[in-house]
């Protein structure tokens, strides 16, 4: 299944296109709380559903995130592609694309209900439970069962992917500059569709070196949900920036932390990794959100943070008031970018940006 | 239209709740006085639970909707919005942010603790955990998950609800020096029961012909349900109403004159707009049934305190699935006799509203009843193009009209 990289971020169809051929069965889910691991053990390949190639959809009110509503939009497009979806329960938008999803299409679907408050045994001990619930889907839906080796072995090679993209990340700590946020954006978005293995040999072989022109630029930080439009972020870093981290769940959040311990008890090991891991918006508890962006600002060393929400998105336009105050106690400035339509606001973004950074340097 | 209009009736029972409030409001301050805790919980959180802990419940929603029926709501909105705080998230958050956030002078006590349970919207989780930056109050973020099956009424679901409230009793506890007794639970349950007993009843009296009240008594009449579960008065304040209502029904005593057209309004009521309802009285249009005044309501098994408690904070009707909701929804559209839907589309209820289509296509194509959607806020009016409305609701009931 050769196909480059920018190619396939580009167009996602293609690969698509390309699994129905080969007939592998595609698993489409929602968001980074997913396990892939439990797809990819059931013989599945997952690829996480992006907003990107679609308008809102007509069956959201206006007012409701374009983000949530443009993947709505896609599942129902491309429903004869995929074996069947996953919905994780994060905020509301995504909540009730899943009671919408249910009703429009005849693909199995399958609700992920995440507890929003991420702390403490009892949320682990439940997210354990909705995982053997999901293992139980896989089966009765695609015939697919999830061995323990099976899982092992899924759960050592996303590890392995998380482990790569993470070494990657890290070119950029204690202010070296080598790999701009385009560049990686564009592999954790790679490693969310194409085949583990694949992906991994391909990062395996990139060598990335010191980015002479990058290190004239201003380092950003990126805080936001989910990113899928590499326009955006070449929009960003074209407006005079080197996207040095970000806490994004196409980002760092996707892979900061691995499976760790999971031989005896698997699930358990996954549940408490995906519970844990830093919390996205829409989840609690918001310190522990706060500390990992504190984190990151430090470790590769940023000067400025981008606040990046979608006009409708409750989570991050609360989140971004602390994010402010947080940051504003340690002096590091931020801007709230607050967009509906990407490509129809990229001339006003670009602007905002620019004059951020002119900020920065007086 | 003929310009035919009817007199609007409103319960005796209605009239009273404004004092109810102030009554509410002002022993709130008077715990807060004697030192004991006060709670600001999102609703259907487990105020059972917590009044046989002797802990105070305020909620900061029935206040944002007070507010804004009492047209002092725009104040808090601004220092919400002073703040960074967006005019597109939630109005009751705003008030309620905005609130706390400018000195907490008013009828609303300050919290010693924070409490939610997510499960009518992820809006709670985002607003407590606010809260909770600004003020510094100790917060406990529940999750009643989405109930998929009625088997998870039973199950581990069921069984992770529990544990979080035997955690919030310990929690409770140790940081109130209170002492958890589970006969006054029992006790707080059965008085809970028997007001959600009571008002089911006095719900499903709106069945008959002439309706025995509306809209306008259902919006204000389900307050002692949100806060004042698990005491006397609100069972007092029920068996009145039921009284009341009954009395109403055997008189044949309608909310208008002249019932033509039995409407159901899904959504939040807009509590700056209550001249609406008299708009579609005027006309001859009733609202007979409500989910929203139905979702308060929830029975209780005392011998199975925190188990009842449990089902009905993981019940409430924005947390059961959509099949079971539209079931419902059909259910009674038949049992009242229903003519028509509005449907308000709330821009601060996304929980509520993202799925509203789908369920307007299916009452369309099950009941080929017509249905009107219209945009607006429940408690900010400065989203709420009434001209614009009124004439939608013109058209909806020429509709109505001619059918």
């Amino acid at each position: 299944m050769s196909i480059s990289i920018s190619d396939m971020c580009k167009n996602p169809e293609k690969l698509l296109e390309k699994y129905e051929d080969s007939g592998v069965k595609v698993l489409g889910y929602s968001c980074s709380y997913v396990p892939e691991e439990l797809i990819i053990s059931g013989g599945l390949q997952p690829f996480r559903l992006p907003n990107i190639g679609a308008s809102t959809s007509k069956l959201t009110p206006t007012f409701i995130c374009q983000f949530a509503s443009a993947v709505l939009e896609n599942i129902l497009k491309f429903e004869e592609i995929f074996c069947g979806f996953i919905v994780a329960h994060t905020c509301d938008p995504m909540w009730r694309l899943y009671d919408i999803v249910k009703k429009k299409i005849k693909k199995p679907v399958f609700f992920l209900r995440v507890p929003h408050n991420t702390e403490g045994e009892l949320s682990i001990d439940f997210f354990g439970k909705e995982l053997l619930r999901l293992k139980k889907f896989l089966k009765e839906n695609f015939n697919a069962e999830v061995s323990n080796d099976a899982l092992l072995d899924a759960i050592e090679i996303c590890n392995m992917n998380r482990s790569l993209l993470k070494e990657i990340y890290t070119l950029n700590s204690d202010g070296k500059c080598c790999v701009d946020g385009f560049n990686r954006l564009q592999l954790t978005i790679a490693s969310m569709w194409m085949p583990k293995d694949e992906i991994n040999t391909q990062i395996k072989a990139l060598n990335f070196k010191s980015n002479v022109a990058g290190s004239n630029k201003a380092r950003l930080h990126v805080s936001g949900t989910a990113i899928y439009d590499l326009n955006m972020m070449k929009c960003i870093e074209d407006s005079g920036c080197f996207v040095v981290s970000d806490d994004l769940c196409t980002g760092s959040r996707y892979f900061w932390s691995n499976v760790e311990n999971y031989h005896g008890n698997p699930i358990y090991a996954l549940a408490k990794r995906y519970i844990q891991r830093t919390p996205c918006p829409s989840h609690s508890p918001l310190q522990n959100r706060l500390h990992y962006i504190e984190f990151m600002i430090e470790r590769f060393k940023a000067q400025g943070v981008l606040i990046i929400a979608n006009k409708f998105c409750d989570p991050m336009l609360y989140d971004a008031v602390h994010i402010r105050d947080a940051l504003a106690k340690r002096n590091t400035p931020t801007i709230l970018i607050d967009y509906e339509n990407f490509e129809q606001e990229a001339g006003r973004i670009k602007t905002r940006v620019e004059a951020f950074i002119e900020t920065l340097s007086g | 239209m003929s310009g035919e209009k009817s007199r609007s009736r409103v319960l005796q029972a209605t009239k009273k709740i404004g004092e109810l409030i102030l009554e509410y409001f002002a022993k709130a301050s008077e715990a807060k006085a004697q030192g004991k805790p006060i709670a600001w919980v999102t609703v259907f959180t487990p105020v059972e639970l917590l009044r046989s802990l002797d802990i105070y419940p305020v909620a900061p929603e029935h206040f944002g909707a007070m507010c804004s029926a009492r047209n002092f709501i725009l104040e808090y909105f601004k220092e919400a919005e002073r703040k960074g705080y967006s005019q597109n998230l939630c109005s009751y958050s705003r008030c309620g942010l905005g609130y706390a956030l400018s000195g907490m002078t008013g009828l609303m006590p300050p919290p010693d603790i924070l409490i939610t349970f997510r499960n009518s919207c992820n809006v709670y989780v985002k607003w407590w955990q606010s809260l909770h930056m600004h003020l510094g109050t100790p917060l406990f973020v529940g999750e009643a998950p989405y109930v998929l099956t009625q088997e998870d009424l039973d199950n581990y679901v069921l069984d992770y609800v529990v544990k979080q409230l035997m955690r919030l009793i310990e929690l409770a506890e140790e940081k109130f020096k209170l002492k958890f007794d589970e006969e006054r639970l029992i006790e707080a349950v059965k008085l809970s029961d028997k007001a959600s007993e009571l008002w089911l009843e006095a719900l499903k009296l709106r069945k008959y012909k002439p309706c025995p009240f509306g809209g306008r008594d259902s919006a204000s009449d389900i307050f002692p349900l949100v806060v004042m579960q698990g005491t006397k008065e609100a069972v007092v304040f029920y068996e009145e109403l039921l009284r009341e209502v009954k009395e109403k029904v055997g008189k044949g005593e309608g909310v208008i004159e002249n019932e033509k057209y039995r409407l159901l309004f899904d959504g939040i009521w807009l509590w700056y707009a209550f001249d609406m309802i008299r708009y579609f009285e005027d006309k001859g249009a009733v609202f007979v049934y409500e989910p929203y005044s139905e979702a308060w309501a929830y029975r209780l098994d005392p011998s199975k305190p925190l188990e009842s408690i449990a089902r009905k904070i993981l019940s409430m009707g924005l947390n059961v699935d959509i099949d079971l909701r539209i079931e419902r929804f059909l259910k009674n559209i038949k049992e009242f006799d229903i003519d028509g839907a509005v449907l308000f589309s709330n821009r601060s209820c996304k929980s509520w509203s993202a799925p509203q289509l789908v369920t307007a296509e299916v009452i369309g194509s099950e009941f080929n009843i017509p249905y009107l959607i219209f945009e607006a806020d429940m408690a900010d009016p400065r989203q709420y193009a009434e001209a614009q409305i009124k004439n939608r609701i013109d058209a909806f009931l020429e509709v109505l009209r001619e059918r």
